[in-house]
């Protein structure tokens, strides 16, 4: 018993040490956020005359795509006709305009051939012998199939009447593994909805994207910006407006010009669909979206030559490319589509999310183009920064002093606790940001002040109910365990509802609010793990030893 | 030295050796006015001034003014206190890049004049043409789409919060909690409301603070009462006497935790905003310090008393007056607890234990209950009662009632 306590108090006291000097000596401390450090800020302009309206919408998907992606709590503001991203503890500007390319059209582009272009001179080998690498979808013949659901969505929706005319699919290959497009055409709804974008989707602009194939080969990562140059391909744009591009298993596939956009999708509709494995459902714009949706579908439908069969059995092929990357290139398996499209295939819940994400946001309303990228300085500054640590500072060492005066010698616990908890914060901190680049704000800097005071709660908890045990009769051994025991439940149970809270709101809110979620936790957590793993034995073995008799504690004379 | 169990003279020293004996249930009409009292204030003047949102929250005016070496971040500041602006609201950075760098000012709608007002000063401050400056109008960085997450996030949380007591308490202590807490969020945006100080999204995490604080100290006081509770078991203890007890219990932890929490923040707003001059922290420790004072009054003087109403009206009825005074000191500090006293002394234990083993009815348990207490009650403090604290007395099977 005795050997455990020793073990547990010198073990955690050495591990947070270790942990503590360990990120100083690679000078990890936390990031600190917009208005402690600054950071970087782009400006964003529409490529075309947006509407204020068009401009909140962007701003909202900037943000959500950039936390998505891991840059936590940017400030995304609309001023004047462009919009200012800022984004916390980026120093680089590279960086900072790598950061922001997340806006990225989405372009419904018809497959043309498998592996290459005609007369491509790059790539002659047959790529369909590369395995498939990220990807759950066994694909025979690299290129994911396309096949009508019909039958599938029978189950999903037995409300559907699928004539027979339509659904026709005479592929309807069970061996061939695919991504399927299918309909659901339970219902037909009146394209009355008034068609939000004022721009029409031009189906035969050839492609202006004169810039080079830009995904790394087998990079897996959808999430990562993708804008360096890959410096294999040099140039894949043809006259005829084919461009060989990668798909995202590294495979090229030569596509079309782009027949339209994301925006024939409606806005935030792509589901993950998880009933028959794990498909996509994304809802099209009436009106036009669906026009150029269907336009595109039935030429690939019918093999015409802007999007042929590529094999006997098979329908043309319609890619779905995000900044020069293939996403997904599905058989289509009807002719015209209404209101909703489920793109089916092996999918694993990871890779359809992706592809619901990629549809979603392919729903920019305009282009957006980064202007330069500047640093921009801290907005609190380190004033305020400067100004709360020593007022924080200030306040926990007045708070000490009272304790000490309070409770005498046994608040030498308190004192080597308190080290203790602010090195494990200090240390998780610092690891968490690096890891999820959460970073602390000023709110978040003054949450973990009053942290302290919810801290030393559990001490003086703690130390009240032994004050109690020993004025009615027991000798401080006895009634340090007895109370530790009394105390650690107050404690779990009151720390728990903190812990829950943040584990809300950081699971369901975003912003500022995700930070502040981030850090309560944090704080929480450590507490709990200090009070169990460090003042449980050092009070226990302090009560025990020899050196607290005839010294005061809690206000009486220790006596053996 | 004095005896440590023995009452001490003064309030004060009562407090320290955790012998006070308050009537909180007594006064719990207190509580209820405060509350009804907040409530109407932060209504009435969310409805009649509303409330004062910040620049993340509605958006303002932005000015890009060429940085130079005679214009930086605090001549920008002087000319926004010149021109009658609050600078504690305004957002002024430095930004740089390759080909120019400006200083970005933020501030909220201003009406026009004082807009054309500020814009010349730049302009004189920074040898520049108005022209030069670019005035914008900004949006707001904390967009609906934020506030409605925030929302969805809060109202799961309280719901989970709510299962959760009720699981590892009761579902009184759930209603009670949340209803302190929701007193606490009220009050701290009806001082805002009230003083219109301005809205950042550092007071909404303040907020957010606030209400987390309050939910840990009610739960803290109430884990005592639970406690009490299993150890009053058998002695037919009325339940608003098992709070006031508890509350007695933990008042000097519930002081000293108040004091610790509140010190930092305190020392925040004084030393932080006050002296060395940091505006942004002012509102955002002012709230919290607002909102941490309401919490600590609020799980003492409306989460207990409420949890006490709750039960006292759903339980047994009591059958006798409840515990004040003497009597409610010498069940704080552990002695003479009605029902045990009788044990020791001889005749009594005799008397006390056979009527417990007939276990005949409420009222003969009862009456035993209030001859104890016309002893001489300074008798009852001294005994030693070790037995009260971290152990409970087995609590005696319950006979069905024949």
């Amino acid at each position: 018993m005795k050997r455990k306590l020793w073990l547990s108090l010198i073990a955690t006291t050495l591990i947070i040490i270790v942990a503590f000097v360990g990120n100083l000596a690679t000078s990890n401390t936390p990031k600190l956020g917009l208005d402690l450090q600054g950071g970087a800020s782009v400006i964003l302009e529409p490529a075309e005359d947006a509407s204020g309206e068009d401009l909140t919408i962007v701003r909202d998907l900037i943000r959500e795509e950039l936390e998505r992606t891991g840059i936590a709590e940017p400030n995304v503001r609309v001023q004047g006709s462009s919009i200012v991203v800022e984004l916390p503890g980026v120093r680089d500007q590279q960086e900072a305009l790598a950061a922001v390319d997340v806006s990225g059209i989405v372009e419904l582009r018809p497959v043309v051939a498998f592996s290459a272009c005609q007369d491509d001179p790059l790539l002659g080998g047959d790529p369909s012998s590369q395995p498939p690498t990220t990807l759950g979808v066994e694909v025979p013949q690299t290129v994911p199939e396309l096949l009508p659901v019909d039958d599938s969505l029978d189950e999903v929706d037995p409300a559907t009447d699928v004539p027979a005319t339509e659904a026709v699919d005479p592929v309807q290959d069970e061996a061939t593994p695919e991504d399927t497009v299918g309909v659901r055409r339970n219902r037909t709804v009146p394209s009355d909805e008034p068609v939000t974008s004022d721009e029409p989707v031009t189906s035969d602009e050839p492609v202006t994207s004169d810039d080079p194939v830009t995904t790394e080969v087998g990079d897996p990562d959808l999430d990562a910006p993708v804008d360096e140059i890959a410096p294999d391909f040099t140039e894949t744009t043809f006259p005829n407006g084919n461009s060989l591009l990668l798909d995202r298993e590294g495979q090229p596939l030569c596509v079309g010009p782009s027949q339209g956009t994301g925006e024939v999708f409606e806005r935030q509709s792509a589901v993950v669909d998880n009933q028959l494995g794990f498909s996509v459902v994304v809802g099209l714009r009436s009106g036009e979206g669906e026009a150029t949706w269907n336009n595109l579908a039935s030429q690939c439908f019918n093999g015409a030559p802007t999007c042929p069969r590529q094999d006997q059995s098979g329908n043309g092929q319609l890619a779905i490319v995000l900044d020069d990357v293939i996403q997904s290139a599905p058989q289509v398996n009807a002719p015209s589509f209404s209101d909703t499209v489920s793109i089916t295939g092996r999918f694993s819940q990871g890779e359809a999310e992706d592809l619901a994400n990629i549809l979603n946001r392919g729903a920019f309303p305009v282009e957006m183009v980064a202007q330069e990228s500047e640093t921009i300085s801290p907005a609190a500054g380190q004033e305020s920064l400067r100004a709360s640590i020593i007022a924080g500072l200030i306040g926990v060492a007045i708070v000490l002093a009272f304790l000490v005066a309070y409770y005498r010698w046994i608040a030498l616990v308190i004192l080597g606790g308190m080290t203790i908890w602010s090195l494990t914060v200090f240390s998780v901190a610092a690891f968490v940001s690096g890891a999820t680049n959460y970073s602390l704000s000023l709110a978040g800097v003054t949450g973990i002040i009053v942290a302290v005071g919810v801290t030393v709660d559990s001490y003086i908890v703690f130390f009240e109910r032994m004050k109690d045990e020993i004025r009615n009769g027991r000798t401080l051994k006895n009634a340090a365990p007895r109370s530790f025991t009394m105390t650690w439940r107050t404690i779990w149970s009151a720390d728990l509802i903190s812990v829950i809270g943040a584990a809300i709101l950081f699971w369901l809110s975003v912003g500022s609010v995700r930070g502040f979620a981030l850090f309560l936790g944090i704080t929480t957590l450590c507490d709990l793990f200090v009070c169990y793993f460090f003042t449980r034995p050092a009070v226990l073995l302090l009560a025990r030893s020899k050196f607290m008799i005839g010294k005061r504690a809690f206000g009486l004379e220790v006596a053996q | 030295m004095s005896r440590a169990d023995q009452i001490a003279p003064t309030a004060l020293g009562r407090l320290y050796r955790g012998q006070t004996a308050i009537d909180f249930y007594g006064r719990r009409r207190i509580g209820m006015y405060v509350a009804i009292v907040t409530l109407l204030v932060t209504v009435g003047s969310l409805f009649g001034q509303g409330i004062s949102l910040g620049l993340d929250f509605e958006g303002g005016q932005a000015w890009d003014v060429p940085a130079g070496a005679d214009f930086g971040v605090e001549e920008a500041e002087q000319v926004l206190s010149d021109n009658g602006v609050d600078v504690g609201g305004a957002r002024i950075q430095l930004r740089e890049s390759d080909s120019r760098s400006v200083i970005a000012v933020q501030i909220q709608v201003v009406d026009e004049a004082t807009a054309a007002s500020i814009s010349q000063g730049f302009a004189d401050a920074s040898s520049a043409t108005v022209d030069e400056l670019n005035f914008e109008f900004t949006s707001s960085s904390w967009g609906a789409d934020i506030t409605r997450s925030a929302v969805r996030a809060l109202v799961i949380f309280l719901i989970i919060v709510a299962i959760f007591i009720s699981i590892r308490f009761e579902w009184r202590m759930a209603v009670s909690a949340i209803v302190a807490m929701a007193n606490d969020v009220l009050f701290a945006v009806g001082v805002y409301s009230l003083f219109q100080f301005e809205i950042t999204p550092a007071t909404v995490i303040a907020f957010l603070t606030i209400l987390g604080y309050s939910l840990y100290d009610t739960i803290v006081v109430f884990d005592r009462v639970q406690e009490n509770e299993g150890k009053y078991a058998s002695v037919r203890m009325p339940y608003p006497d098992i709070v006031n007890i508890s509350m007695n219990q933990v008042l000097m932890r519930s002081i000293n935790t108040s004091f610790s929490s509140l010190l930092p923040v305190v020392s925040l707003l004084l030393v932080g905003s006050g002296f060395l001059g940091a505006v942004s922290l002012r509102e955002f420790a002012l709230a919290l310090l607002v909102g941490m004072i309401s919490g600590i009054y609020s799980s003492i003087f409306i989460a207990a008393p409420l949890l006490a109403k709750l039960r006292s009206t759903t339980g047994r009825t009591s059958r006798r007056d409840l515990l004040t005074g003497d009597d409610l000191r010498a069940a704080v500090i552990g002695a003479g607890v009605s029902g045990r006293l009788a044990s020791e002394s001889p005749d009594a234990r005799v008397a006390g234990s056979r009527k417990n083993e007939r276990a005949e009815n409420a009222s003969l348990a009862d009456e035993d209950a209030g001859s104890v207490r016309t002893r001489s009650t300074t008798d009852a403090i001294h005994q030693p009662a070790e037995r009260i604290l971290s152990h409970p007395p087995r609590p005696r099977k319950k006979k069905k009632r024949s």
